[in-house]
């Protein structure tokens, strides 16, 4: 059971109110980018929607030219299916992110603990939520179906992790495992994905991603340390160990080594 | 269980091992290197074998014209007014060009890597003079936390640095080891008035936001596949740098949902 904590709960609803309207600006972004994505893919969603596969290549690479930088890699249609396949993985990762942590938050340690981390939980959930809409979005934008299913490899790896959850370290492991996946396999996507716009997703979210998995890389490092009294916005930094001051950004460049394949998550 | 004391709190492991979880930390982060090497030898194979030539798409020129250089010469401003105290004694790099031209010597992608280069060398500099800082007891007491945050940070910049200049290097041009940007007389000048860890925080935060969001907009600007993947791999390290940041400010540690531009430097920063 976690010890009691101190926190300021008015002043971190503050900070939450703070943090929605900086990321009512973010988001007021990626909309463009989508709607971007939208203009610039339509004219080939109707050729990709009429079958053509080889006839007309040239034509659609410089209709597709203004906003593809990978023009002269692999053929329209593969480079199209290839990008949907991303998107549908990318959004069956967030899908598990969700469950995950709305199955956290029921636990009785969870929600009856530390307030900080039950903020976070629901302000993270929220991101997530954010994620999988905007990657289905572009997903069916490109003429494919939105995917709401989870990723069936992590499902898996949660389904056998759940049962032996039983503080909130343990919730902290497997969300870490989770973040550091989502964070690797877009990274990795924004290198895999033959559109500027879906570089610019992808490229958009890694971070977040990346910046979830830090700040539960110094929650774990607190916890293990018995120092749950200092997961608390705001912290005094003199009471931090030495440690929780780079424990949350191990790497100096991110890693992509267990970054999901594109085939991982996609409609099948 | 060995107990370490840190401002009357007692964590029932100690500091030596809290040192030693740092440094397998390190040296997981040491291994990652050879393949950003590797990433940095092909764009500059890459950029070499297209001559470094002028702008190729709408993008990139986009890039080129910049988007959020202002915002964040605004910030900087605000930061460097917002104390009055001692005058600058920093020496985080020189505002001016030690390299290269101001006739541009860096041109289409390789006008971002200088631009990353030079992002990455003032992130160091800041960093090291809020070190000399501290020493010299301008900044208060110190936090542990603080001082392992800006010495870890700072190897990390020190390692983007020296892969963009790989870059640069192995495409022919000169490796830029001062801060060649016009924001930088601001940055001394924000730094030299620091006198607190929080006036370094904040300062350190709007570095990295600005590193991490130029980062972001490479992503989709610049039309190398390496110098694509090298930007996507070191923009997440940042964003991770301005979220334990964020914490120690008392702020939120995730506070957007997609990662902005607003604060994303502009190549026009760059004086060479």
């Amino acid at each position: 059971m976690m010890p009691a904590e101190r926190i300021d709960t008015r002043l971190l609803e503050e900070l939450t109110e703070q943090s929605e309207d900086l990321n009512s600006d973010a988001l007021r972004i990626t909309r463009g980018a989508l709607i971007d994505f939208g203009q610039a893919v339509e004219p080939q969603r109707r050729w990709w929607q009429r079958g053509g596969l080889v006839a007309g290549a040239g034509g659609l690479a410089a209709l597709w030219g203004a906003s593809r930088a990978f023009a002269d890699t692999a053929s329209p249609s593969a480079s199209m299916a290839e990008d949907i396949m991303a998107l549908q993985t990318a959004a069956s990762i967030e899908n598990l992110a969700v469950s995950v942590y709305q199955t956290a938050a029921t636990l009785p340690f969870i929600k009856d603990g530390n307030k900080t981390v039950v903020a976070f939980i629901d302000k993270t959930t929220q991101q997530h939520q954010a994620h999988a809409k905007a990657f289905n979005a572009a997903a069916t934008q490109a003429g494919g179906k939105a995917q709401n299913d989870p990723d069936p490899k992590y499902k898996a790896v949660v389904d056998q992790a759940l049962p032996t959850i039983k503080t909130p370290a343990d919730v902290v492991k497997l969300a870490i495992t989770l973040e550091d996946v989502a964070a690797q396999t877009y990274t990795k996507n924004v290198s895999q994905v033959s559109a500027a716009d879906l570089r610019k997703l992808f490229a958009s979210v890694a971070p977040v991603e990346a910046q979830h998995r830090a700040t539960l890389l110094a929650v774990q490092a607190l916890l293990a340390g018995n120092a749950a009294d200092l997961v608390t916005i705001p912290v005094d930094p003199a009471k931090l160990p030495a440690a929780a001051g780079s424990v949350g950004f191990p790497d100096a460049f991110y890693k992509t080594d267990n970054a999901s394949p594109t085939s991982e998550g996609a409609v099948k | 269980m060995t107990t370490t004391t840190e401002g009357g709190w007692n964590l029932p492991i100690s500091e030596r091992e809290l040192a030693q979880l740092t440094r397998e930390m390190q040296d997981a982060h040491q291994e990652t290197l050879p393949a950003m090497r590797a990433s940095a030898t092909d764009l500059a194979e890459e950029l070499r074998a297209r001559g470094a030539g002028g702008p190729r798409d709408a993008g990139r020129r986009r890039f080129l014209l910049g988007a959020g250089g202002a915002a964040a010469a605004v910030v900087l401003a605000a930061c460097s007014s917002s104390k009055s105290s001692s005058s600058p004694s920093a020496t985080a790099g020189s505002s001016m060009p030690a390299s290269g031209a101001a006739s541009g010597v860096y041109t289409g992608d390789l006008k971002v890597v200088a631009l990353a280069t030079a992002l990455e060398n003032q992130a160091v500099g800041a960093y090291q003079t809020a070190l000399d800082a501290a020493k010299n007891g301008k900044l208060g007491t110190v936090p542990p936390a603080v001082a392992d945050f800006i010495t870890t940070a700072m190897a990390q910049h020190t390692d983007h640095a020296k892969a963009w200049n790989a870059v640069l290097t192995g495409a022919g041009k000169p490796a830029i080891m001062d801060v060649p940007l016009s924001n930088q007389a601001d940055t001394v000048a924000a730094l030299g008035k620091a006198t607190s860890v929080g006036d370094v925080a904040k300062l350190a935060l709007m570095l990295e936001d600005q590193a991490a969001q130029t980062y972001l907009f490479a992503t989709y600007n610049v039309t190398s596949p390496a110098g694509i993947a090298t930007a996507a791999t070191i923009a997440p390290v940042e964003a991770m740098h301005a979220a334990i940041l964020n914490y120690v400010l008392g702020q939120y540690p995730v506070p957007n949902d997609f990662l902005p531009v607003d604060k994303a430097a502009s190549p026009t920063l760059l004086t060479v």
